[in-house]
C-alpha cells in the first residue's frame, strides 16, 4: 500500500530526493525503478546528449530550403542533360532545368537529402517528403 | 589457391544508366571492371558469383555521377609459396622456361630443373633427359612447386621449381 502511494507521488515530482518519510531500505528499489521508467517513456521530452545516425524522430524543418532546392534542381538538371531517364511525362519541354523543375513540382525527383547537423549526425529526407515553398517564383518558363 | 570471398567496391555510374534496370547496369559494369583484374592483396579475380548487396548511392558533386557501394562474392586465385600447381609451358630458353597456370606466369630457372635434363636448342627448344624419355617443350604440361612470389599492386609473378619428388612433366603433347 505504502509503495503505491509513494510511486504515485514520485510520478508527480520528477527528481525529488527521497523523502524523510521513507525509513526502510527496501523502499529504494521501487523508487529507482520508477525513476528509470520516467525518462524511458519520454524519449522526446529530454534532449539526449549522444547523437547517433540511427533511426529516431527527425527534428529538422519539413520545408525544403532554397539551397536544397537549388542544389537538387542543378544536380537533377545536370543528370537529365546527361541522358538520365526522365521521371515525368514531357509535353515538349527540352530544357533540362525546366524538366527538373517539372519533376520537382510533381515530387518525382529520385533523390534523398542528407542533412548533416553540427554534431556530425544526419537526417535523411526524401525529396517527396519535403514541402517546397515556391515563394521564389523565378522559374525558367514557369507557368 | 582459390578463395570464395566477399569484396566491396564503389561503382561510379553514369546518369544514362539510371532507370528501372539500374541494378543490372551496376552488375554488368562491375563484371566488366573487376573480372580478370589482379590485386596484390586478394589475387586474380576469376569470376563474380553473386551480389551481396548494393548500398545507397551517393551523388558526386559537379559530375552528376552516382557512386554505389557494392558488396559482391567472387572467386579469386592467389598463388602461395610452397603451393603445387599444374601449368602449361609457354616459352623455353637456355635460362629456363616460362609456364602459365591460368592467369599467373611462373618462371622455372634451369637451376631448378633436374640436373639430368639438358637444354636442346633448335626451332623447338626443349629440356630433355639424357635418354630422351622426358622432354619439356612448349605446350607441355608440368607439375611444379612455387618457391617464390613477387606481388605488385596489379601483378603477381612466381618462381617455380621442378627439382623435387613427383614434379615434372605430366603430359607431353609431342608424345601423344
Amino acid at each position: 500500500m505504502a509503495d503505491e502511494d509513494y510511486n504515485d507521488l514520485d510520478m508527480g515530482y520528477e527528481d525529488e530526493p527521497p523523502e524523510p518519510e521513507i525509513e526502510e531500505g527496501a523502499e529504494e528499489d521501487p523508487e529507482n525503478n520508477a525513476n528509470e521508467d520516467v525518462p524511458g517513456d519520454l524519449v522526446e521530452g529530454e534532449d539526449k546528449e549522444e547523437p547517433e545516425p540511427v533511426e529516431r524522430p527527425r527534428k529538422t524543418s519539413k520545408y525544403m530550403t532554397k539551397y536544397e532546392r537549388a542544389r537538387i534542381l542543378g544536380t537533377r538538371a545536370l543528370q537529365i542533360s546527361m541522358n538520365a531517364p526522365v521521371m515525368v511525362e514531357l509535353e515538349g519541354e527540352t530544357d533540362p532545368l525546366e524538366i527538373a523543375m517539372k519533376e520537382l513540382r510533381q515530387r518525382k525527383v529520385p533523390f534523398t537529402i542528407r542533412r548533416y547537423l553540427p554534431d556530425g549526425s544526419y537526417e535523411d529526407w526524401g525529396v517527396d517528403e519535403l514541402i517546397v515553398e515556391d515563394s521564389w517564383k523565378r522559374q525558367v518558363g514557369g507557368d | 589457391m582459390f578463395f570464395h570471398i566477399v569484396l566491396e567496391r564503389n561503382m561510379q555510374l553514369h546518369p544514362r544508366h539510371f532507370g528501372r534496370n539500374l541494378r543490372d547496369n551496376i552488375v554488368a559494369k562491375l563484371m566488366k571492371d573487376v573480372e580478370g583484374t589482379c590485386s596484390g592483396r586478394h589475387g586474380f579475380v576469376v569470376a563474380i558469383t553473386g551480389i551481396e548487396n548494393i548500398g545507397k548511392g551517393l551523388i558526386r558533386d559537379g559530375t552528376g555521377f552516382v557512386s554505389f557501394p557494392v558488396k559482391y562474392q567472387c572467386v579469386v586465385f592467389r598463388p602461395f609459396k610452397g603451393e603445387i600447381l599444374e601449368a602449361v609451358v609457354t616459352m623455353v630458353n637456355k635460362m629456363g622456361f616460362f609456364a602459365e597456370a591460368g592467369p599467373v606466369q611462373i618462371f622455372v630457372s634451369n637451376h631448378l630443373i633436374p640436373d639430368d635434363m639438358e637444354f636442346q636448342s633448335g626451332d623447338m627448344p626443349n629440356y630433355t633427359t639424357s635418354d630422351g624419355s622426358v622432354k619439356i617443350q612448349k605446350d607441355s604440361e608440368v607439375r611444379l612447386k612455387i618457391i617464390g612470389t613477387r606481388v605488385d599492386a596489379t601483378e603477381i609473378f612466381c618462381i617455380g621449381t621442378i627439382k623435387d619428388d613427383f614434379l615434372g612433366v605430366i603430359n607431353d603433347p609431342a608424345a601423344a
